[in-house]
This record gives C-alpha cells, sequence and structure tokens, in this order.
C-alpha cells in the first residue's frame, strides 16, 4: 500500500508539472495553409453589434465587418470605408466620404444609408443597446437614448450614398478612435429585416463587409471559423485564407493543443509564465485597464491627503503584480502603459514627475511620516477600514497582499477584507457602501479621457467621490482644445493632480501572457475595444 | 399502476411548480442587473434598459409573467446570448452533456458491478484488496486530475485520442474515462457490500444446496437481489452525470450545459437559470420515477399500488 501511494503520488506530481511545464514545441502543420487556428477563452455571444457587450464577438465584428476606419498598431486610425473626411473648424461637424466600391455580402452595397440606419438602431431604446452611452456627445444621442427624443432626431445624416455627415453636441478628439470601434459600423437594414429575431444569433443569419465572414457558428457552439471575404473591397491585401477559431476555458488544454500544432496561440496560466518566459512565442498582451483603489470619502479617514498617500507608499507595486501572477505589470499612473502614444512617446511619460512618481514607488519611511500626519489630523492612533474585493483568484490575492503590507507598514491601521462575488460589489460600489473598494477599468477606446473622465466630481463612476476642482478643469479644458498636445497636456496635468492628491489608488496593469506561434506576422493587438485585427495577418512558411 | 403513476405525475408537477418558485424568488434576491456593461451604465441608462426588459416592474408580476411563459413552452430569451430562447440555448447545449453523461454512466456502472462483483466472489484475496483500493482511489482522486494526466499522456504524449474538442466520438472517449471513474468506484464498493452480505444468506446456500452450480447461484440469486440498492443510487447519479461537469467540460472543450448554468447565476441571466434549473428538476423527478418503477420489476416484492395503498 505504501509503495502504491509513492507510486502514485509521484506520478500525479510528475504529470501535473508536466502538464504546465512541458516544452517541445513540435512544428505547426498549419505553417504553410494560410491558416492559422486561433483561440479565445470565452463564447461568442452576438454578431449584432447593437448587441454586443464581449471581447470574443467585438473581435469577431472588428474583423468581419468594417466601419469608416480600421485601427491598425497601437490604435493608428487607417481609412476603411472611408476615403476622405472633412471637419469643421469647431470640430462639431464632420463629413465622410465612402468608397464606392464597398460591398455587403449578400451582394448590396455599403452606403452612408446603412451607417445611419445602424446608428439609429443602437442608440434605439427598444434595441437595449449596452453600449448605446458611447454614443453620448453625437448631437442629441443622450435624449435619444433617454427616450425623450426620436431616434430620427440623431445627429446623422446620409446625403447621398457616398456621402455622410455627422453633427456633434461638443467636439469630441478622440471621435476617430471611436468610428474604429465595431459599434459604429455600418448595418444592412435588408438583412436586420430579413432575419428579425435571428440577426446576429449565428454565421449564417449575419451579412458582413469586413475582410472575413464568419462560418460554422451555430448560436453557442465552441468552433468556428472566419474565412476570407472574396467581396471584401481591400481583398488583395487580405493574405489568411482562413482562421478556425476555438473556445479554450483551461490553459492547460490550449497549452497542450499549442504543443501538438493544433492551436497557433494559446493563453498560458499565470503559473506557467515564469517557466515559459524565455521561449520563442511567449508574447505579453497588456490590457488598457488598471487595477485601483476606490477610496470612500463619505469615511473621514479617506477624506485625509496624507492618508491617501501612506496607503499608495506602502504598496510595493512590483510586489502586488507577482503577488497576483501572470504577466501583470506595476504602475506609477492611472492611465496605463502602451495606451497611448503622443508625439511618439507613451503618454504615461507625459504625466509622469519625480513628485508623482515619488508618490507611486514603495518607501515605507515615507508611508509612515504620511501616516503620522495623517494621525495627528484624526486625532487617532488605530484605525480600522475594509478593503471590498471581488471574489476571484486575482482580487483575493491582491486583496490578502494589501492586507499584509498595509499592516505591516502602517501601524495601527487594521485592515479586514472583504471577498464577494463581482455583481455584488458592483452594487455596493454604486450604492457608495464601500471603505476601500479594489476594482479594475477597462477603456473602450484607447485614449487617456477613457480613464481620467472617471474621476470628475460628477462622474457616475466615480464611487468615491474624491472631488478636486484643480483635476475638473484641466479635464473640462481638455475637451475643448482644438491643440492636440495642449489636449494631451491638459490630460496629463489632471492626472497629476489625481497622482499627488492620490484622489484613487493606482496599483498595477494586467496583462495576459501567450504563447504565439514565431511564424505568425502581423497580428494587430490591441489593448482596448476590440483586440485583434487579421486583417494583414499572414503565416510565414 | 395507472392511479400509482397519475399520482405520482401529479406532485411531480406539484414539485416542478415549487421549485420554480423557489428558485425564481432567491434568484431576485441576487443583487446587480443582467448587464454586462453595468458597472459603465449611468442609473438613467439601467433604468431605461430595465423597462425594455419588463425588470421595473414589481417581482410577483415578472414571475407571474414567467410562470405564464413557461406553461406555454416560452423560458424566455438569454441576456448573455442576445435573442437566444433560452429554449434552444438549452437544447444546444444539453445534448453533449447527456451523451455524455450516459456513456460514463453506463461504463462505470457496468465496470464497476463486474469489479465489485468479482471482489465479493474472491472475498479477501489479493482480488478483493486491488478492487478495493482502485475504488478508493476512483473516489478520492477528483475527475479534474485524472482529466488533466489522460490529455497530457494519452492525448498529448502518445496521440491516441484527440486533445479536445467535440464532433467526433474519439473525441468523446477521455472526457468518458474521467467522468465515469466516480460510478465506477461507488458501483463497484456497493456491489462488493451488497453481495457480500448476499451470499451470505441462507437462500444462496440452500440454492448451492439444491445442487446449482456456482455461476447459477450467482446469476440468478445473488446479482439480482444486490442491484437492488444499485437503483436507488444511479438514479440521481445519472441526472448529476447528464447535466454536466463544468470542469470536464471546460478540459476537454465539451459545448455542454455544465458550465452553461454556473455562468448564468454569475451574470445574473435569469431566464437562463430558470430554464437549466426547470431541465435539473424535470430530470430529477422523472428519473425518481423510473427508479420507482424499476424497482418494482427488480423486486417482486414492492408492489406500486399496494405501497401506496
Amino acid at each position: 500500500m505504501k509503495k502504491w501511494k509513492k507510486y502514485l503520488s509521484a506520478s500525479l506530481l510528475t504529470a501535473v508539472s508536466a502538464a504546465t511545464l512541458a516544452a517541445c514545441s513540435k512544428s505547426s502543420s498549419s505553417g504553410t495553409k494560410q491558416t492559422l487556428n486561433w483561440m479565445t477563452k470565452s463564447e461568442l455571444q452576438t454578431l449584432d453589434l447593437s448587441k454586443v457587450t464581449d471581447a470574443t464577438s467585438l473581435d469577431q465584428i472588428n474583423n468581419s465587418m468594417e466601419g469608416l476606419y480600421r485601427l491598425g498598431k497601437n490604435s493608428k486610425v487607417e481609412n476603411a470605408l472611408a476615403t476622405r473626411t472633412e471637419v469643421s473648424k469647431d470640430g462639431k461637424v464632420w463629413h465622410f466620404t465612402l468608397r464606392k466600391n464597398a460591398k455587403w455580402s449578400n451582394g448590396d452595397p455599403v452606403t452612408a444609408k446603412d451607417f445611419v440606419y445602424s446608428w439609429r438602431r443602437t442608440v434605439d431604446p427598444k434595441t437595449a443597446s449596452q453600449y448605446a452611452y458611447l454614443f453620448s456627445g453625437v448631437k442629441n444621442a443622450d435624449d435619444v437614448v433617454a427616450g425623450k427624443k426620436k431616434v430620427e432626431s440623431l445627429g446623422v445624416k446620409a446625403d447621398d450614398n457616398q456621402h455622410l455627415t455627422v453633427t456633434l453636441d461638443r467636439r469630441i478628439p478622440y471621435f476617430k478612435l471611436l468610428m474604429g470601434f465595431g459599434v459604429f459600423f455600418p448595418q444592412n437594414e435588408h438583412a436586420v429585416e430579413k432575419y428579425g429575431k435571428n440577426y446576429g444569433t449565428s454565421s449564417k443569419t449575419m451579412v458582413y463587409n469586413g475582410p472575413f465572414v464568419s462560418k460554422g457558428w451555430t448560436g453557442s457552439n465552441l468552433a468556428w471559423k472566419l474565412v476570407k471575404n472574396k467581396d471584401y473591397w481591400d481583398k488583395s491585401k487580405v493574405k489568411l485564407s482562413k482562421i478556425n477559431y476555438s473556445v479554450q476555458k483551461t490553459p492547460s488544454t490550449d497549452y497542450n493543443l499549442y504543443q501538438a500544432g493544433k492551436l497557433d496561440a494559446a493563453l498560458l496560466a499565470p503559473q506557467a509564465t515564469k517557466q515559459l518566459k524565455n521561449q520563442a512565442g511567449y508574447t505579453i498582451r497588456p490590457a488598457s485597464s488598471t487595477q485601483y483603489l476606490q477610496l470612500n470619502e463619505k469615511n473621514k479617514l479617506f477624506q485625509n491627503t496624507d492618508f491617501r498617500r501612506a496607503l499608495s507608499l506602502s504598496v510595493n507595486r512590483k510586489a502586488l503584480a507577482s503577488a497576483v501572477g501572470g504577466a501583470n505589470k506595476p504602475v506609477t499612473t492611472f492611465s496605463p502603459n502602451s495606451m497611448t502614444e503622443v508625439n511618439g512617446k507613451d503618454y504615461t511619460n507625459l504625466v509622469k514627475t519625480a513628485e508623482t512618481d515619488k508618490l507611486m514607488t514603495y518607501n515605507p519611511t515615507l508611508a509612515k511620516s504620511y501616516w503620522k500626519k495623517a494621525q495627528k489630523a484624526l486625532g487617532k492612533s488605530k484605525v480600522n477600514f475594509t478593503l471590498l474585493t471581488y471574489d476571484d483568484d486575482d482580487a483575493k490575492k491582491a486583496g490578502e497582499y494589501l492586507q499584509s503590507t498595509i499592516e505591516s507598514n502602517l501601524k495601527g491601521v487594521n485592515v479586514r477584507v472583504n471577498n464577494l462575488p463581482k455583481k455584488t460589489v458592483l452594487v455596493r460600489g454604486q450604492n457608495g457602501n464601500f471603505d476601500a473598494l479594489l476594482m479594475g477599468w477597462q477603456a473602450d477606446f484607447t485614449d487617456p479621457i477613457s480613464f481620467l473622465d472617471l474621476n470628475t466630481s460628477n462622474a457616475s463612476y466615480n464611487w468615491g467621490k474624491w472631488a478636486n476642482k484643480e483635476y475638473d478643469k484641466y479635464v473640462a479644458a481638455s475637451k475643448t482644445t482644438a491643440n492636440e498636445n495642449a489636449r494631451f497636456e491638459d490630460l496629463a496635468k489632471a492626472e497629476r493632480v489625481l497622482l499627488t492628491e492620490q484622489g484613487v489608488v493606482p496599483l498595477y496593469q494586467p496583462a495576459e501572457a501567450w504563447m504565439i506561434r514565431p511564424t505568425v506576422k502581423d497580428v494587430v493587438y490591441n489593448g482596448a475595444g476590440a483586440n485583434y485585427n487579421f486583417k494583414y495577418a499572414y503565416v510565414e512558411k | 399502476m395507472a392511479r400509482y403513476l397519475l399520482k405520482r405525475i401529479f406532485y411531480m408537477i406539484l414539485t416542478l411548480l415549487i421549485v420554480a418558485t423557489v428558485t425564481f424568488f432567491l434568484m431576485k434576491l441576487m443583487p446587480g442587473s443582467p448587464y454586462a456593461n453595468e458597472a459603465k451604465m449611468t442609473l438613467t441608462q439601467r433604468q431605461i434598459m430595465d423597462q425594455q426588459y419588463g425588470l421595473n416592474k414589481p417581482i410577483w408580476q415578472q414571475y407571474l409573467i414567467y410562470i405564464a411563459g413557461m406553461l406555454h413552452g416560452d423560458f424566455g430569451t438569454s441576456f448573455q446570448y442576445s435573442n437566444q430562447p433560452v429554449a434552444s440555448l438549452i437544447g444546444a447545449r444539453l445534448g453533449a452533456s447527456v451523451q455524455l453523461g450516459l456513456q460514463a454512466l453506463i461504463l462505470g456502472v457496468v465496470l464497476g458491478v463486474i469489479a465489485g462483483a468479482i471482489a465479493a466472489m474472491r472475498q479477501g484475496t489479493w482480488v478483493d484488496s486491488t478492487a478495493t483500493v482502485i475504488s478508493i482511489l476512483g473516489k478520492s482522486v477528483p475527475n479534474f486530475v485524472l482529466a488533466v494526466l489522460l490529455q497530457y499522456y494519452i492525448g498529448l504524449k502518445l496521440g491516441w485520442f484527440p486533445i479536445a474538442g467535440w464532433g467526433q466520438f474519439s473525441q468523446t472517449i477521455m472526457p468518458t474515462i474521467a467522468l465515469a471513474v466516480g460510478p465506477f468506484a461507488e458501483t463497484a464498493r456497493f456491489i462488493r457490500t451488497s453481495m457480500v452480505d448476499t451470499l451470505s444468506s441462507d437462500y444462496i446456500e440452500l440454492g448451492k444446496a439444491k445442487g446449482l452450480s456456482r455461476m447459477e447461484v450467482i446469476r440468478k440469486h445473488a446479482m439480482r437481489n444486490s442491484m437492488i440498492p444499485l437503483v436507488t443510487l444511479i438514479g440521481p447519479y445519472a441526472v448529476a452525470l447528464m447535466t454536466g461537469s463544468m470542469v470536464i467540460e471546460n478540459i476537454f472543450n465539451v459545448p455542454g450545459i455544465g458550465e452553461q448554468f454556473v455562468k448564468s447565476i454569475l451574470t445574473n441571466d435569469y431566464p437562463t437559470i430558470m430554464g437549466i434549473t426547470m431541465v435539473y428538476c424535470i430530470g430529477l423527478v422523472v428519473i425518481l420515477l423510473i427508479t420507482d418503477i424499476v424497482y418494482g420489476l427488480i423486486d417482486p416484492r414492492i408492489r406500486l399500488d399496494e405501497s401506496e395503498a
């Protein structure tokens, strides 16, 4: 019996570790066929861009549909259906000229009317689109979404088949980025009406105008294909003839499939990243997302700026990111890294100063001195607060780490961690029913405003109710200036105020580690909106 | 028998109604909304969405609307999978889980009965000890560990079966084995105990004394009597297996119902939660009815009509 036990535990151990560690990738069987075998971690939920909410569906829409622009590397805006763009001096009226040779897969031409139809359909309260809020700023969009005005009053007009005019309520500096986001793509009215309730619920009940068409998705299955669209206006640039997509929910399975040559990309388990990081094909995919603490200013403790600073200084963000695991990166700004480039440099470089770096870098001594000041001001030597987090693995690890580092560096601070289901945390956050809340924000488009808008005094997402007039002023200024450099400077100033005051405490940027076969080239990845663009991708022979 | 069946069916409907009611109200106690973008929407937008989906109505009204729909065969539309009727979503996912569950049940129970019977017949020998060790291992090693091992060694290293996926019979073999270990271990243990008892009964001795061969005694008397307790075990096992295992389905990429259920709860997808709960519940009450009928067939001492009289 003892021998059995020994043998069993030894073989179990070897096998489990081998399953995660084993390397030696075999050569890809797909190397010569221009077929890509790709994976996604969750089901495709819809192809209807008025109904989309999830990343997998956004990716499928981005590759099988097309709008005015297509987003390239680093979210670079490229003309797609638009061949010419003219903007009025005040930035509120946009004229787009559309290409004549774009077709839907049912043979209809893609016209300006398809944009008008699509936008009206999305903002119509009857459609109940969860992305309708992105239209805010397009003339009358807020009122239409709220059911106060008719959809016909939305600021979008087809002058003729090839000319589209969009009128805005206010200047939207990132408008071009939005136009590259799936929710703003056109829709074919004939198809929507023909398929009715079934529109976008399977590959067959959909029409396409993008580089690929979807095949084989039945509504809830775990494997389907993107096949090159023969009617695509720019088909000569599309090199892949087929992308086999499959849903993979277990990292050990997808890595096994990668090793067997059945997948060209595999999402790695956090614990496998250390072992595989020196191998060819190891790729880090940072999300345009930041995990941070919202501190509730209803609680006197968090009204104290010195205490908020002490909290920030007591956290070793590098250790936190590695405690959570995977490929997460520590941050020194609120806007994440590698999201936006300003004059060829990362936007975060514009934000950072010696002062912000000092407050965002682990420094127990300085943390203690700020804590002492706070103790004096508060008239208390001991304080307690509850840290509310989700109940997933990452949040639990982060919660434990924060609790231990804060309690050991700030003597007299007692942290209780409360891990609750995501939906409960959201409700508590919205109701202001928390002390400190650990959560993440994922941008819809790669512009710092998608982060900085969260913390203005009246922002609906500012659950901690931190308010700073200077911050509000800079954010507002960024929205009125026509000069791009001045705009980024305003945003950077606002962010510096946020970091100096520690209105929120930014912690780390989530990132995923993947193995991607080195022969796969030119896959465009962006950390926000639709993640993947396969238009130019190919497999090297 | 007919009267008994009618009575049972009445109770089944009552059970289903109670389950539907309790689940509905419990589900509505869960915090949050079914909207994936909830955090990014303003309060007004959420209110408009609620209005569109009828979620602004009082819960009792929502309940009556749901029950009325259900009685007309309408289980509603999923929130996660936009515009997809819950009935077709469950239909598409249930097939794979039922197939895997049945295969695992048959494999596990048949092998379990054989192993248990052999162990009982060779009680106290090395055969018995080996069978016991195997069944203890089967009971204590979680099926997902076995699944990962099978996938790595049999799928990747030896390449005998596909690593994961769905659509060919060969892709069902490894998940079936992983799922069958539980019922195998349970059945083997059960049959062994039950048969050891039976084999020491007077009527077995009588059979032997009458000159029946060992195999005849086992086949005609010992086996049949030892199977009775097993029927109680198999019923709920069948439901549990056929309604899907989230972990095994995820490891082998099986498009089954197990994970759908968990995900629908995490995302507050109300119609899907109700739909899958009702399918589970119908499965359970039907299997329990079948179990009771099978009891009567196996054991002539149990007369359904009389037991109700």
